[in-house]
């Protein structure tokens, strides 16, 4: 003891220099991202049911900096904390979504994704009901200040898809501007199921559409408004999956810009039966996104 | 042995273990499983891997509804009675 206390030797010294860098290193790792709100300026809204984010996760950050700054006009902030680097998309200097950039898991086949966002009033209770309901919680609740509280599920046929309560207020419900998010869907192998568990867990009004192409089509609906779709997972697909529509004034011209951008187009322009066009594209890292045209002169009367 | 003759090293020690262990469990923290992405932010996820996305084309109605559309189409699920559903928001931005 002596020897292992003998102050002049220092024996712990090295080992304490050693474990006090480790732990600020992880400790860094380990600080929260300092996100931004949803709705600046902040909203006194809130619609539930209603998507209101969407985040992309990416092994190669600033090739999809590149590419969807390039197809959309998107700006970019950058947050770096720890070991994380995140950036806040931006169109028109307002945050409309976000990039997450992480390596895919070793030895994994994973394909990047847009991340849908649902905005709830309360994380845990959704939690709570979308277990009940069949869901699997992917990632539990988690608050960031100026973002929100969030968690990521899977429904009970596998696609994913996360909830938000914002920390501002929810979005006011405009038409979207070309670049923005506009639409989103859920492909599922049994759809009116599937709409069960989502008016379940964000109280939609569910709609069946009705349609010539064999596939069967539902509508969810809150304060009003359409907010979703779940379509028949199309042949070829397995894994149900939700997909996330941007408004573009040229879906062909879109398709062609992303090509030339280092895109696929994996669904070629064609027209919806509204008369606008709808393109599928991947983007370099692999991750889908589809395009739609979509005139503003349409004959929607506002719900007062 | 006494405790006086512990040296402050050792007190440091602990507390450096300590706080590593915290750390730990902050970065690590929930997810981490099915892709998700648990490392300090829950709103990455990769999807199961498929080697052909997309294919489908013409026909396969994707599209939101438009106001008006579907009102005479009937409805088949459990809004039964009340007509089609509604469409997106339509309001430019700045319109209240």
């Amino acid at each position: 003891m002596s020897v292992l206390f003998d102050r002049t030797r220092h024996p712990l010294r090295g080992l304490l220099a050693l474990l006090a860098l480790t732990t600020c290193s992880v400790a860094l790792a380990a600080l929260p991202l300092d996100l931004p709100p949803v709705s600046n300026p902040a909203s006194t809204e809130h619609h539930p049911g209603k998507v209101i984010w969407a985040d992309l996760v990416t092994p190669n950050l600033g090739a999809d900096e590149s590419f969807y700054g390039g197809l959309f006009g998107w700006t970019f902030q950058t947050i770096h904390t720890g070991d994380t680097d995140y950036a806040v998309v931006l169109l028109d200097g307002r945050p409309i979504a976000g990039m997450l950039q992480k390596a895919i898991p070793a030895g994994e086949k994973r394909r990047p994704a847009w991340l849908t966002f649902i905005a709830v009033r309360d994380v845990d209770a959704a939690r709570g009901i979308a277990i009940s309901h069949g869901a699997k919680i992917l990632s539990e609740p988690k608050t960031y200040a100026g973002r929100g509280r969030q968690a990521v599920f899977a429904d009970p046929e596998g696609a994913v898809f996360a909830v938000l309560a914002s920390a501002s207020g929810d979005p006011p419900d405009f038409l979207a501007a070309p670049g923005d998010w506009i639409w989103s869907a859920s492909f599922e192998r049994e759809p009116k199921q599937s709409a069960a568990f989502y008016k379940a867990v964000f109280g939609y009004d569910v709609f069946d559409v009705p349609s010539d192409d064999g596939a069967e089509h539902v509508i969810l609906s809150s304060d009003d408004y359409a907010r979703a779709a779940i379509h028949t997972l199309p042949p070829a697909h397995r894994q149900p999956h939700w997909l996330n529509f941007i408004r573009v004034l040229d879906t062909v011209e879109t398709s062609a810009k992303a090509v030339a951008l280092g895109g696929r187009v994996v669904v070629e322009p064609y027209v919806d039966r509204h008369g606008g066009k709808i393109a599928v594209i991947v983007d370099p890292t692999g991750a889908a996104v589809a395009v739609l045209e979509w005139s503003d002169t349409d004959t929607k009367v506002e719900p007062k | 042995m006494s405790v006086k003759s512990l040296p402050w090293e050792v007190g440091v020690a602990g507390l450096l273990l300590l706080g590593l262990v915290t750390a730990c469990v902050g970065v690590v923290g929930p997810g981490g499983s099915d892709g998700t992405v648990g490392v300090g932010y829950v709103g990455g996820y990769y999807e199961p891997y498929v080697a052909t996305y997309g294919g489908w084309g013409r026909g396969y109605n994707v599209a939101p509804p438009r106001g008006g559309d579907h009102g005479d189409h009937g409805d088949h699920g459990d809004h039964g009675g009340r007509g089609g559903p509604p469409s997106i928001p339509s309001r430019p931005p700045g319109h209240h």
